[in-house]
């Protein structure tokens, strides 16, 4: 008996992750604002602690306008031509 | 995929080995399914016109797509007849609108399911159920349309339990979450009327649905008593959102309504006008926002929309009401919208039919 495979048929996806930072001393963190009740408020302590331990540069924030939809193509990447790393997060 | 490229597998000729092999390959909701063998998945794809490899959504997360061919496969698994086949691929098409929002309602904590409404003659052509026990099991075609739904969320976009579907407590729509709107009886235009297809075309509507209310009513003789206990179950402070809504009323119900000379509009400004709650209640329940008082009291806000209240949805047109169920009994239903905001708006497409296609 043969069975087709019900699972996806899409090409190959290119996922890679960014490389390491060799370190965090100075570097500009940008944060992605998703919109959640607590998100900001989580998320600027975040930051706020990465200034302090390791004197990072913090950003405006980079909001999104929908929680749960992926951030838009330019609002990504407006933020990797500004910012050596971002932080996000729920905050739910 | 062209067909001479799709994976297969081979597996002994013994019917409940190859169940229990989909099962091993977890390729199931649970249940056993019907195993996709070549010459049923075929049978699928000669009711597309389309080839198999036609992408019909794609994932705005993940980026992976569902084709027809995919879409037939897991159809044959669920336990679909061919002639079915139509109302999945348009379903599809009209969850990969953007407003639909397809990643965020299949993988959020809030746990909807896709709820299926189809309008017009083709729910008649493949038997679909928009009578007694509407939401209930026993007609295969709702069943295994809405179950095809669920497995293709699982098997092409890998919307897995506790891995990308992370829903708090799911709801048992996502087993299948699929009717027919009952034409039989129904007073008002049905909803493929109303989304302006051509006369003959059928429709399939597409809504993250976050659960089912039954509103129970059998006391009420007036169209505000009546619409009145539906708009209490909307506003419930349990799912009161700026969302949208869905109401299916049962035709005893719906005899009141438009027995009174109630067209769809007039009941839609009456749930949307009455589906509210003060602020102070708001705040009572620690459920209040200033930014979504400001969204909904704005200078676009609706003329029914008060002062001091936060009401469900924007605007009348947000809830969709129809017809459904058995001839007897006060029971009606209200399915909320997925998500506290407005993140997935509801969405239809045509059954089989192109229209304005490229």
């Amino acid at each position: 008996m043969q069975l087709y495979d019900p699972t996806s048929s899409g090409p190959e996806r290119l996922l890679n992750r960014a490389p390491v930072l060799p370190s965090l001393d100075g570097k500009t963190i940008g944060v992605l604002h998703n919109g959640k009740l607590n998100a900001e408020a989580m998320l600027s302590e975040i930051a706020a602690l990465f200034a302090e331990r390791h004197g990072c540069n913090i950003l405006p924030v980079y909001a999104k306008a929908n929680a749960s939809a992926p951030a838009p193509a330019e609002t990504l990447a407006q933020a990797a031509a500004d910012v050596d790393f971002l932080i996000t997060g729920l905050g739910d | 995929m062209p067909l001479d490229t799709a994976r297969i597998h081979e597996v002994p000729d013994d019917l409940l080995a190859a169940i229990d092999y989909c099962y091993e390959q977890g390729w199931t909701d649970g249940l056993p399914v019907v195993p996709p063998v070549v010459a049923r998945v075929e049978a699928m794809l000669a009711y597309e016109g389309r080839p198999p490899e036609t992408i019909i959504c794609t994932h705005p997360a993940t980026t992976l797509e569902l084709s027809v061919h995919a879409a037939a496969v897991n159809a044959v698994m669920a336990g679909c007849l061919p002639e079915y086949f139509p109302v999945i691929v348009a379903a599809f098409e009209a969850m990969n609108e953007p407003g639909f929002n397809f990643h965020g309602s299949t993988a959020s904590t809030g746990g909807s399911a896709p709820l299926l409404i189809v309008s017009g003659q083709y729910a008649d052509d493949i038997g679909m159920n928009a009578d007694v026990n509407l939401f209930g099991p026993g007609n295969r075609a709702n069943a295994t349309i809405g179950r095809a739904t669920r497995l293709i969320l699982r098997n092409v976009f890998q919307m897995i339990p506790g891995i990308s579907d992370k829903s708090t407590q799911g709801n048992p729509g996502k087993y299948s979450f699929c009717i027919a709107e009952r034409a039989r009886g129904n007073p008002w235009p049905l909803l493929v009327q109303e989304q302006d297809y051509p006369e003959g075309v059928s429709s399939v509507t597409c809504f993250a649905g976050g659960g089912f209310f039954n509103v129970e009513n059998h006391g009420g003789s007036t169209p505000e008593q009546v619409l009145g206990s539906v708009a209490d179950a909307m506003a419930n402070y349990g799912c009161i959102t700026l969302g949208q809504s869905v109401v299916i009323l049962s035709p005893e119900h719906m005899g009141i309504i438009a027995g009174a000379g109630w067209s769809r509009r007039d009941a839609q400004e009456f749930l949307f006008r009455h589906a509210r709650r003060p602020v102070e209640g708001m705040k009572s329940v620690g459920k209040y926002r200033d930014s979504e008082y400001a969204k909904q009291h704005g200078p676009e806000a609706h003329t029914l929309i008060e002062a001091g209240y936060i009401h469900r949805g924007h605007r009348p047109e947000d809830i969709l009401i129809t017809m459904g169920g058995g001839d007897a009994g006060g029971h009606s239903c209200f399915i909320p919208s997925w998500s506290r905001a407005r993140s997935s708006l509801m969405q239809h497409k045509p059954i089989g039919v192109c229209i304005d296609c490229d």
